[in-house]
Parts: structure tokens; sequence; C-alpha cells
């Protein structure tokens, strides 16, 4: 008899599905992945610091760092839903309050003797050094143990962060949305704007800053690299916890939580105060990347930076978050081409590229969007192929130049092509938008290509902040057409790696549903259908 | 509250607001009085000279403010590159009155743009833009302006028009652009947007403006020093000290007959007391939107304008529109965000609490003086006023209705 137990826990087929549930996946499985990728993560590390090469250590470095803040920043803007712009206040926090414990003595009696300095003898002394000399524990002050030293200051740092961090919490009970993002943001900036005041430069050095902090630790890829890993552990946990569903439903409904009986302060304080915490961690890192601790360094720049990373990466997914990271970092880092001096007809090729991309991405966006035919897949990959080599014959890598007229005359058919199936249709015409930008990127490529060299295009243009034009276009960009970021909300895990799809009926199951074969659905055929499924499946 | 009609109810006062207005002045004279018995230098010429630059500033806040305001009312958004309008144009101002005579293309493209932002403000008159008045007009004013601007220095009144004029067409690109696809979009994306297009003006006026701080000395007549005496100090002014009160003034009280007078105010209101059911009613609410913009950003210029005038200098782009932006934020939000005389109303009290605070606690030999905090004051005022009285001084209650 095909009828089971009453029962659901006797019931063989339900105990067989529910093994493949979200929340009893093959555990022991996933973590030995994650450990096995954490070695080779290690391993890639080695690699890299072996490699030797600065820049790639000191943006992999910073990319880590950045992505302590993100993914804290990730904690109140993802998951809970609020939007804090205050960030670089708590970083400022934790980032003076690690300086200020760790600068070696030289640095220190630099700060006196100078004459500009608003410190006296008392906050200087504020050093973890002489804490531990008043103890009695001399042995912890030399610069063998300076990380020891240096890994107190920092979570030192992180807690009177975290301070501030319920302090800018509080209000968040009583504001939603555009307010609190507002209010946020006048704490950051308050935090920023009384750092020089009178009352807190003999603690912060005024505009000065301080200078000559120890960078050993900001640089390492291991120091930074832990303090990611640990900060992808904490705030991972408490997502995937009670806590963490408490949040995302505060984001999605805060009245239906409420009613539920989720302690709406409790979870919004809490969110704001770990975020807070981390970000005084990344601020410590931060500061000895730098080598030295400045208020300029703590502008509400870097929170946009942030929000670009956030939002082109994914809101509220971690993976997302660090993807965008990655993006922002190496703008940042390697973008330094696109502001050099470049004469005006180099720029208008630049710009005749950009808009071509830009024409071409948008016709293909609208004909993903349209109902009807799609683009055929030769046209994506030829498409994508023609960006592809104009971005590498295109001024911003110099080094590979491929005799660019030729280049131009191979690559325009090629970024036309795909679309000329579409010509004259009525469905999927090229709108008058797409053509001004296709247009007006061909002329300016065709005439820059020209490289006329006499009166205005002869003259040099200096692409001063041009990283920073390029994210917030990306930004809005992405606002506008894809808001969710790249991943959306969903994260890495090993079942999507290999296809699980705990969510979704198996075939058999398929089968099952199907009234067809059910026996107890279909009292006339099927029983003689589930025979027919039976015979089939014993052999 | 509604007062019942029995004969001996009392409608029930709230004392503790008026307390807190009337300890407040008190304190505020007590202490005037205190200083003018104290010091020599106290006198009521140092308070008249403080008074009047508070008023100053409180209205080039208010030009600003307005704009945060307008757009607040009707898409409940805060227009955080409105701050950076302003800058465009401080900086258009400076433009128009130190490099004209421009070289022809150069003014042809200048001339386009305020030819098109005054179309669409001839279009609020005659209904559509292919009216033949809207073009012929348009068509005048861009050649008009390509003569104008390519053979001519341009004193600083009509450098002041044609920049308010392509601010507003700056305003009206900003709103199609990047926030009329997110018309449908959580709050969220909205307010990230408009982060965005802040920080791209900062960095797009530091590309193509400048990057340091430029003296912004016009010739006009509004700069010329006057002073008279009063009491026993002389006050040290010049006509500025009349030019901006009054030209805020004007520009208020226009735009108030704007918005309560004409056929497209009318709709302005309609859309901001309800989107859906003007729309349903007939009013285009896009269009609304735009008119919108065009205004906010046209007074935002005439600020910039009159704050380089009275600063006599710009701060990079970087930096210049950021503070007196949140400042224009706080002071709309304090005054009631959403109504008109609200923004007034709470840009001259933030104007008053950061400028006459550093002239009534100056720093004397026991005190070490407020200036360094005065940014801070407008925050923190923001703060106690959003979690004490959401809706403002002018606003009605914004309680949450579940």
């Amino acid at each position: 008899m095909a009828v089971t137990s009453s029962r659901l826990d006797q019931n063989p087929q339900v105990v067989e599905r529910t093994k493949t549930l979200a929340f009893q996946q093959n555990r022991g499985r996933n973590t030995l992945l994650t450990l096995g990728t954490g070695l080779l993560v290690i391993v890639f590390l080695w690699f890299v610091i072996g490699l030797d090469s600065t820049k790639l250590t000191q943006a992999l470095a910073l990319f880590a760092i950045w992505g302590v803040a993100t993914v804290s920043l990730n904690l109140i803007n993802g998951t809970l839903g609020i939007l804090s712009l205050g960030h670089h206040g708590f970083m400022l926090i934790g980032g003076y309050t690690t300086a200020l414990l760790i600068l070696p003595s030289q640095a220190r009696d630099r700060i006196l003797t100078s004459g500009r300095s608003a410190m006296n003898e008392t906050t200087v002394g504020l050093s973890i050094e002489n804490f531990f000399n008043a103890l009695g524990l001399s042995a912890l002050t030399t610069d063998e143990t300076l990380w020891l030293r240096f890994l107190i200051a920092i979570l030192i740092g992180g807690l009177l962060a975290a301070v501030a961090g319920f302090v800018v919490g509080v209000p968040s009970l009583r504001l939603s949305g555009d307010y609190l993002a507002i209010v946020t943001f006048g704490f950051g900036e308050i935090i920023r704007l009384s750092a020089s005041t009178r009352i807190f430069a003999p603690v912060t050095n005024g505009a000065l800053g301080f200078a000559g902090v120890p960078s050993e630790f900001g640089k390492s890829l291991w120091w930074t690299f832990g303090f990611l890993a640990f900060t992808i552990f904490v705030i991972s946990k408490l997502k995937y916890s009670s806590y963490g569903r408490a949040m995302e439903s505060i984001r999605e409904d805060e009245i239906a939580s409420e009613a539920m009986g989720i302690n709406l302060a409790n979870n919004k304080i809490l969110g704001f105060v770990i975020s807070a915490f981390f970000a005084g961690i990344a601020g410590g890192l931060w500061v000895s990347w730098l080598g030295n601790a400045r208020l300029d360094n703590f502008l509400f720049t870097l929170t946009f930076f942030f929000l670009v990373a956030i939002s082109a990466g994914g809101t509220g997914s971690i993976t997302g978050v660090l993807l965008g990271t990655g993006l922002v970092i190496f703008v940042r880092q390697y973008g330094d081409a696109l502001e050099e001096t470049y004469a005006i007809h180099q720029w208008l090729e630049f710009i005749g590229i950009v808009l071509l991309v830009a024409g071409a991405a948008y016709l293909l966006y609208r004909s993903f969007n349209r109902t009807g035919k799609r683009l055929p897949d030769w046209a994506v990959w030829l498409f994508t192929a023609s960006i592809v080599v104009l971005l590498l014959g295109s001024p911003i890598f110099p080094g590979v130049s491929l005799g660019k007229f030729g280049l131009y005359l191979v690559l325009l058919p090629l970024l036309i092509l795909p679309f000329l199936p579409n010509v004259g249709d009525k469905t999927k015409g090229i709108g008058w938008v797409i053509f001004a930008l296709l247009s007006a990127g061909l002329l300016a490529l065709i005439v820059g290509g020209l490289s006329p060299n006499f009166g205005w295009f002869a003259e040099t243009f200096r692409g001063f902040g041009m990283r920073r034009i390029a994210l917030a276009i990306l930004l809005i960009v992405i606002m506008v057409f894809r808001p969710e970021g790249m991943v959306g909300a969903k994260e890495f895990s090993w079942s999507w790696v290999f296809r699980e799809r705990p969510d979704e009926p198996t075939d058999e199951e398929r089968k099952q549903d199907a009234w067809l074969t059910n026996p107890e659905l279909n009292r006339e055929g099927g029983a003689a259908n589930a025979e027919g499924l039976s015979e089939t499946e014993g052999n | 509250m509604a007062s019942t009609s029995l004969s001996n109810a009392r409608k029930k006062i709230n004392w503790l607001p008026w307390l807190l207005v009337a300890s407040i002045i008190l304190i505020v004279v007590g202490r005037i009085i205190y200083l003018g018995t104290v010091s020599e230098r106290f006198n009521a010429a140092f308070f008249t000279r403080a008074f009047i630059e508070s008023l100053k500033l409180g209205s080039l806040y208010a030009l600003i403010a307005l704009g945060y305001t307008l757009v607040y009312g009707i898409i409940r958004l805060i227009n955080f590159a409105h701050g950076e309008v302003f800058m465009v144009g401080a900086f258009m101002t400076y433009f128009f009155f130190t490099f004209t005579p421009y070289p022809w293309f150069i003014a042809a493209l200048y001339a386009a743009a305020i030819a098109y932002g005054s179309m669409r403000i001839l279009e609020f008159f005659r209904g559509k833009m292919t009216d033949p008045v809207v073009l012929a007009g348009g068509g005048l004013i861009f050649i008009g302006l390509t003569v104008l601007i390519s053979s001519l220095t341009f004193p600083f009144w009509l450098a002041l028009v044609c920049s308010m004029l392509f601010t507003a067409v700056l305003g009206v690109i900003i709103d199609r652009v990047a926030y009329f696809p997110l018309r449908t979009a959580p709050r969220n994306s909205l307010l990230i947007t408009a982060i965005a297009v802040s920080f791209l003006l900062q960095n797009l006026g530091l590309l193509v403006f400048t990057n340091r701080q430029t003296p912004f000395r016009p010739d006009t007549p509004l700069t010329t020093p006057v002073r008279f005496t009063l009491g026993e100090g002389e006050v040290f002014s010049n006509w500025l000290l009349l030019a901006i009160p009054v030209i805020t003034a004007i520009l208020v009280v226009v735009l108030t007959l704007f918005v309560n007078r004409t056929r497209l105010g009318k709709a302005m209101r309609a859309s901001a007391q309800d989107a859906e059911t003007a729309q349903m009613m007939g009013v285009s609410v896009n269009r609304v939107i735009s008119t919108t913009f065009l205004l906010g950003s046209m007074l935002a210029a005439a600020g910039g304008a009159m704050w380089g005038l009275n600063f006599g200098s710009l701060n990079q782009p970087a930096i210049l529109g950021i503070l007196p932006g949140i400042k224009a934020f706080a002071a709309a939000v304090i005054g009631g965000i959403g109504s008109l005389p609200g923004a007034v109303i709470g840009a001259i009290i933030i104007g008053f609490l950061e400028n006459f605070t550093t002239a009534i606690f100056p720093k004397t030999a026991n005190f070490q003086g407020v200036t360094e905090f005065k940014d801070t004051f407008a925050f923190i005022l923001l703060i106690i006023v959003l979690l004490v009285r959401p809706s403002g001084i002018v606003g009605e209650d914004l309680s949450e209705k579940v």
C-alpha cells in the first residue's frame, strides 16, 4: 500500500526530503570545503607576499581593511535596512584611538617638542607602553611585542567606536528612512568637526593628527585578512542567527515585526553597536595602512566609497559586498591612468569609446527586457569580444596599442553587426537615445582617432578626480538599472556550487505530484499508472 | 485639538514650547545686556551689525532651503544634490562675469542651455513647448545670448540671471536622468542616488571649474561700503546688507505668489498633497516635478551668487556646497519640511544660531568662545527637533498612522 502513516516524521518520504532542506544541508561537507578554501586563500596570500610587489600587497591589504568596513556597514544598510551615512565617524574614533595608544615614543616626543601641537603631557602619555610600565609588565613594552599592544589598541578603538555606535543608534528608534540618514550623516560630521576643536584637540592633536603610526600591521596581508576573516565570521554568524533574522524582518516590515514581538530597540542598537565596533577596527587598520592619522582621511568620501561598494556588489549579501569592495579598490588603486594628463584628442577617443559602449550596453539591456525575440547568443559574444578588444586598445592601457586606426576599422563593424538583424524592426528598433549615444561616440572616436594636432585639439587636459567621477556615474547607473547590485541578496554557498536546489522539487517528487500517477489523488486510474511507474523505477 | 462645544470647556494650550521660546529670548536679551555693561565693544552698533549679518546668512540659507522643501513636499526625497546645484550656480555666476566674452561656440552652448531654461519658463504661461511664442522666445534668447556672451563683459546682474537660468536647466537634467527612473523605487535607492549625484557634481566641479579657492569680486555697486553711526559706535557694512535680505524677500514672495495663485502652483500643491489623485485629476506630475526642480535650482543659484558676494570668495567646488546644503536642509526640517514659510523661518533661525551666538558668546578672558562649534549647532538643533517635534515649527503632526 502506498498509504503511509499519518505521522510525518515516520513517513519515509518526508524524512528523506527533509535531509536536503536548507537548514540541514550537508554541514560536514560544507565546513570542510570552507576550511579548504581558507587554506587556498592562505596559500594565495603567501604567494602574493612572495611576489614582493608593493602595489599589489597594498591593494590587497586595503581591500581587506575596507572589506571589514563595508561588511560592517552592510549589517546596518543591508540586513537592518537602515541607511547609515556616518560610518566614517566610527572609523575616525577607532583610528584615532588606536593611533594614540600605539604611537611610538619618538613620534610622541616630536609632538611634544613641536610648537603647534595641542596636546599636553598627560594626553601624549596615553599609550599602552606607559600603561604596561605602570603595571610593571615592562617585558611587554619591547619591540617584539608591538603586535600585542597593537591588538589591544585596536580592540580598545573598536570598543570606543561601539560606544559611539550606541549613541548614534539611539535616534534610530524614533526616526526612520531619510531623516535617520541625515542624522547619521550629521553625527559623522559632528565627530569630524569636533575632533579639531579645543575640547578634543588635546587628544587628537587637532588638524595635525598623528604621524608615524607603525604601518607594518595595516600593510601586512596576514593582519588585515585575519581581521577580515574574523569580521566575516562574526557577521555571518549574526546574520544567520535569530538576531539576524529579526533584523531582516525589521527591514522588511517594522510594524509587523513589532507586532510579532521583536524588540525593535534592542535589535537596532545591537546592529549599530556591532557595526560600529568593526568600523572602529577598520579605522585602526586604515590608520596603520596610511601610517598617519589625519582628519582629512575620514571625510564623507570614505562612506561614499563604501556605499558604492555595497550598492554595486549587492546590498544584504556579504559576497556581493566583497565583490563591490574589490571593484572600488581596483578603481582607486589602479585607476591612476585615468587621472593623467592627455591631449584633447586622446580624451575624445576615450569619451567616444565610453559612449559607444554605453549605447551598445543600453541596447542590450533594452533588448533583454522586451518581450519577443532576444538577441541571439552569437551577437552577445561578438559584442562582448569587441568591447574587450576596444578596452585593450584604448588610452586606459597605453602599453597595449594595436595600430589604432586598423583596430577601429575592424571593431566598428563588430560593434554594429550584432544589431543589424534588428534594423528596421519596429519593436526592437534603435531609439533616439541609443542613436544619439552611438553616433556621438562614433563621431568622437573618429575625430579623436584622426589625432588632429591643431588649435584646441592639441591642448592637454588633466583628468583630476576622474576615478571618483567614474565611481559616481557607476553608482547612478546601477541605481537606475539594477538597484539590487550585482548579486542582489544572494550569498555564496556550497549548495549553489553543487547545484543543490533544496527548495525545488526533485524529479521523483515531480512525478509523484502528478495526479496521474498518485493513487491517492486519482483513484480511477492512478493505481494503474503508479504500477507503471514502480515498474520503471524497479528496473 | 478641536475644542468641544461645551461652554466651559477650555482649549488645552501646550505651554512647554512657549516656555522654551520665552526662556531663550530671556537668555539672549539678558546676555546682550550683560555684555553691554561689561565692555565698551559690545554696544548697540555691534549688536546691530551681528543682527544684520545673521539676517543675511539666514536669507542665504533660506534660498537653498526652499529648494529642499519644495522637492521634499512632492516626491519625499531629500535632494542631497541641491547643495551642489548651489555650488554650480555660484561658479557659473563667477564664470559669467569673469570670463565673458567667450569664443562663439562656447557662447552658443551656454546660450542653448539658457534658452532651453527660458523656454521651459515661458511654457508655464503658454502651456506647451511647441507653442509659437515659446519657440520664438527661445530662438530669440538663443541668438541674443550668443551674441551677448561672445561680445561683452557681463555685469553682475546679467551674470546672475543667466546663471539662474543655466542652473535651472541643470536641475531639470538631474531630475530627468537620476530621479525620474526611480519614481517607483524604494526610498533607500533614491537617497543613495541623490548622494551619488551630489558626489558626481562635486568632482565634476573640481574637474571643470577649479580646485582652488576662487575670489569673487564682481564690479557691482552692491559692494560699495556704507557706514552709519548708531549710538556710540559705527556700523561698517555695504549695500549688501540691504540687498541680500531684500532680494531674498522678493524671490520668496514671487515664489509664494506663484505657488498660491497660478495653475501650475496649484498643480504643485496638489501633487504635494496626493500625487496619485492629482494625476487622476489631469495634473502631469512629472511635469510638475520638473518645474519644482527648475524653481528650486534657480533660487539656489541666486543664493550661490549672493553667497559669493557676501563672503568675497568661493571655496573649492568639493567643499563649497556641502555645509550650506546640509544646514539648509536642517533649516527646512526645523521650520517644517514641505512648507514654504517654514523653510524661511527655519533658515533665519539657523542663521541666527550660527552667527549671533558667536557674537554674544565671544572669546573673552574666561571663556573660549563658541566659534569652533558653530557648524555643529545646526546639526544639534536638527537632531533635537527631529527627536522632539519631527514636523518642525510650522508643519503638521507627522505621526505614523498604522
